[in-house]
């Protein structure tokens, strides 16, 4: 089917109203490969020649979580170093190797993974490969470097506590995983400053493993060439098998309760509510992503309807299920202006017990399912979207099928299925709040809503003014 | 190097309206922006930051769509939709399922016909615009630093130099009556192009733009703000205070040579040279090599902007260093060009990462969810700014044929104190210090 084809020959009404859809054209996923090389490396490749480039993700399943106990971040700092030499290459001729091949080139850890990414164009796919393996295998941390490195860091952790999105994102996960490792989302200054070298070397000796890693490639490139590439490449790599952690539990909070991050001079409050929810591989996955779009998730969403383009009270409301590997939590953030905080709170929890409360409207049902499908539709044009999707499947060990049956899945979605959803998943009563602002503007308004617990910008309580 | 093509279809309606389409197949999406020639260069004195406030006063209704119907329908048809206000130009664009390409131009060329906006509408968007710039400014270490910081620096035409996001007593000023004359005066077919790139037939896509735009009257009387500048011959300095962060912070900017001139192509290839990550000359310098800064990078808009624009370069240094200090550093990472030629190794390993990166920014542009953003931005500038659309696909080779004595030259003419401006933004406990 052709646009041409569409059209109807006379327009059938004088413009008063919207033209319906046209039939929907397939989504064509690209072809990929999946093979698992003797060592243990998933190769993931998947073709796509819109441009002359190409993407590859080199993810190893170890990350900061692993050593959020003992040294908070610990894997990011060693993944930002990996990149500055390796046996063979000072920092300065990886730079320039990657300059010369058209590449930029990530290293970075997250709390369930650390990987090594790299795009640049595709007449340099066996240099960039080369140069991911050799990042991967001989990275040789340079002392200097580690230094230089650190102190950097030590600047950004200092800027991130002037932040008003990052403070209240730390707070939250704070207050919902308690034990657990998904607690920590960054260091502090002194766990910064307390990075020892001997440690990054451990760290990457330990989990820069082919083992539990997947190598992600898209692009322009013929799958036979590229298969046989990363054999030469990465086949003869041998390294241990790092050992499964056992974090503990995280907490189920009972009641709401108020987090205030005091910013002192702060023109507007950050609002953050959350609760702990679900994975990827929960049974229930999807529709609790279809509930989030019809609560918060998209630009038509009521809350963003509600609190943006009925009060004005804030410009970027916005609700996500965030699935890391082993939890995943629920959260509605907003940024507003101070006199309305509690104005905000109220309207959130109005539309989550709502959506719990009451069956969707079969046209909200409707849009939100086009929604879901349609935008997942435009991730795989292009090569980040792709690489993207494919990593999610592959990390979070998602069935084969995911990508292809997603769309599927989602259209079969009821009002019920939403409805149960929301009531397991957006969890108002024990919802926890942490509002980021300066107290003297937002106290009152944040004890409205529960008891109220004060910290400063370091994350130490700080007792009531 | 691979032979590379970008298909590109462009025609003119009767009313003026140009129209771009660009086929590609990878998926079954379309992605569709209108984009007019009105920026918040070109907005009215006294009314700054106007050009913006309209832009969201074009999400809240038009003649057969009300306030939330464009959001509702293009959201329901499985796309995304944004808006924003730049320099020269502002753009509407939708990336949608290509089955609801039709749809979509009937939404762009309803409001393009006529807006149907009260005042409840617009003191709801005031509200949201004034969150907005606090959430991206005033409540953010570094919040519009150095986009709003260097051009009141850098100018002395108002054009340049006002408050792009507007001074909050303007938007409290601003009246409906103001939000039509805006429309009637910048939005008209003739002062904007529609462009739709992905999965579509070029015949088709002309046929559905014939049929809902072409019957739109063109505003024969576009008015256009002069953005010239007089001649700069001194360095310009100011001073920022920084609210929240705790580290001193410098913006350098160089002006440019004019669009469309071979210069601007040897701007595009020195910027490269000094910026763009960890190989570029100024990361290399001031944060590795001295360790002064760190974080020092830097960015010319070569392609998107059609008046005075800068060069600029963003340094966050260590306190224990002075502003003085780490000026000087960055200013014999600039003296080496004036005095040593680029060697061809280090100028065809730049070209080669132009190119890759010119790749880059047509591919995709805005996240991953909106496929060929760049290209349709790319094309709609070319289009607006240059009259050109084809010209996507020989932009490149004026980048790629730069020579190391025409780089040379052009740090000696353009890379000078007289024709720079420094803006410092410190935290108040370091200011004086320097």
């Amino acid at each position: 089917m052709t646009t041409t084809s569409t059209v109807p020959q006379k327009p059938a009404s004088p413009r008063s109203t919207a033209p319906s859809l046209a039939p929907e054209r397939p989504v064509q996923w690209p072809h990929r490969e999946v093979r698992t090389l003797p060592n243990g490396l998933q190769v993931v490749l998947a073709e796509s020649h819109a441009f002359p480039k190409i993407a590859a993700q080199l993810y190893f399943r170890a990350g900061n979580a692993l050593v959020a106990h003992r040294s908070p971040g610990l894997a990011s700092m060693t993944a930002t170093v990996v990149r500055t030499g390796t046996a063979s290459r000072s920092s300065h001729r990886i730079e320039e190797d990657l300059r010369r091949m058209g590449a930029d080139l990530g290293t970075g850890a997250g709390a369930d993974s650390s990987n090594i990414s790299v795009a640049g164009l595709s007449e340099f796919s066996a240099g960039l490969l080369d140069l991911v393996a050799d990042l991967a295998r001989n990275a040789s941390f340079p002392e200097d470097e580690f230094e230089r490195e650190r102190r950097q860091r030590l600047e950004e952790v200092k800027i991130e506590r002037t932040t008003p999105g990052f403070l209240a994102n730390e707070r939250l996960r704070r207050v919902l995983f308690g034990q657990h490792p998904y607690a920590v989302v960054a260091p502090n200054e002194a766990q910064v400053a307390a990075y020892k070298h001997d440690d990054l070397v451990a760290y990457y000796k330990r989990h820069y493993s082919p083992s539990d890693a997947v190598l992600i490639v898209v692009g322009d490139f013929v799958t036979a060439e590229m298969f046989a590439q990363i054999e030469r490449t990465f086949g003869d790599w041998r390294a241990p098998q790092p050992e499964a952690p056992h974090p503990p539990e995280p907490p189920h909070a009972k009641g709401r309760h108020v987090h205030l991050v005091h910013l002192p001079g702060s023109v507007q409050t950050q609002v953050l509510v959350g609760n702990l929810a679900i994975t990827r591989r929960a049974p229930d996955w999807h529709a609790t992503v279809l509930a989030n779009a019809i609560y918060g998730g998209a630009f038509h969403s009521r809350l963003v309807m509600n609190i943006r383009e009925q009060k004005g009270y804030t410009y970027s409301p916005r609700s996500g299920v965030n699935p890391l590997r082993q939890h995943g939590y629920f959260s509605v953030s907003a940024a507003v202006r101070n006199d309305v905080a509690a104005a905000t709170l109220t309207e959130i929890f109005y539309e989550m017990d709502r959506i719990r409360a009451l069956p969707v409207t079969p046209e909200e049902l409707e849009s939100a399912r086009n929604y879901l499908t349609g935008v997942f539709s435009l991730g795989v044009a292009t090569l980040d979207g792709l690489i993207g999707q494919l990593s999610t499947v592959c990390l979070d060990r998602l069935p084969e099928s995911y990508l292809e049956d997603y769309r599927e899945r989602v259209r079969a979605l009821t009002a019920d299925d939403v409805l149960g959803a929301a009531r397991r998943h957006f969890d108002s009563a024990d919802s926890q709040i942490v509002l980021v602002g300066d107290r003297a503007q937002i106290g009152e308004q944040a004890a409205l809503f529960g008891d109220v617990t004060t910290y400063d910008t370091q994350g130490e309580t700080i007792r009531a003014a | 190097m691979k032979h590379f093509q970008i298909p590109v279809e462009h025609t003119t309606l009767a009313n003026g309206l140009r129209v771009v389409v660009s086929q590609d197949r990878t998926a079954p999406v379309v992605t569709v922006g209108v984009y007019y020639q009105i920026g918040f260069r070109l907005e009215p004195q006294g009314r700054s930051g106007f050009a913006h406030l309209f832009e969201h006063m074009m999400f809240q209704g038009s003649e057969n769509a009300g306030k939330m119907e464009h959001i509702r329908l293009i959201n329901s048809s499985g796309g995304l939709l944004n808006g924003t206000t730049n320099y020269d130009l502002t753009n509407y664009f939708e990336s949608v399922p290509s089955n609801a390409l039709e749809r979509v131009l009937w939404l762009e060329a309803d409001r393009m016909r006529a807006l149907k906006v009260d005042d409840e509408n617009l003191r709801n968007q005031r509200d949201v615009v004034k969150e907005e710039v606090r959430v991206n400014v005033m409540n953010q270490p570094y919040g519009g630093f150095p986009w709003l910081d260097l051009p009141p620096v850098a100018f002395r035409n108002w054009q340049n130099a006002h408050n792009f996001y507007g001074d909050f007593a303007d938007l409290d000023a601003a009246s409906l009556e103001d939000v039509q004359r805006f429309f009637h005066t910048y939005y008209a077919p003739n002062n904007a192009v529609l462009l739709m790139v992905g999965d579509l037939e070029p015949a088709g896509a002309f046929e559905l733009a014939r049929r809902y735009f072409e019957d739109i009257p063109a505003n024969p009387k576009t008015p256009r703000a002069d953005v010239t500048e007089k001649p700069q011959t001194e360095e310009r300095r100011g001073e920022v205070e920084e609210k929240f962060g705790p580290l001193p912070a410098i913006a350098v900017g160089y002006t440019l040579p004019e669009r469309g001139t071979h210069e601007r192509n040897v701007a595009g290839i020195v910027d490269r040279v000094l910026h763009g990550g960890r190989a570029g000359r100024v990361y290399r310098g001031l944060v590795l090599e001295k360790q002064i800064a760190v974080e020092a990078d830097g960015h010319a808009e070569i392609f998107d902007t059609n008046g005075p624009t800068q060069m600029v370069t963003r340094i966050f240094h260590k306190p224990e260093f002075s502003a003085e200090q780490t000026m000087a550093a960055f200013d014999e990472v600039i003296a080496e060009l004036h005095e040593k030629l680029i060697s061809e190794e280090e100028l065809d390993a730049v070209k080669v990462k132009f190119r890759s990166d010119y790749y880059s920014m047509l591919e995709g542009g805005m996240g991953s969810y909106m496929p060929r953003f760049g290209l349709m931005h790319y094309l709609a500038c070319l289009t607006l700014f240059d009259g050109d659309p084809d010209r996507i696909n020989t932009a490149l080779d004026g980048f790629l044929k730069v020579t190391p004595a025409e780089a040379q030259a052009f740090a000696r003419k353009y890379l000078v104190a007289k024709n720079r401006a420094i803006v410092l933004r410190q935290p108040p406990a370091l200011k004086g210090a320097a």
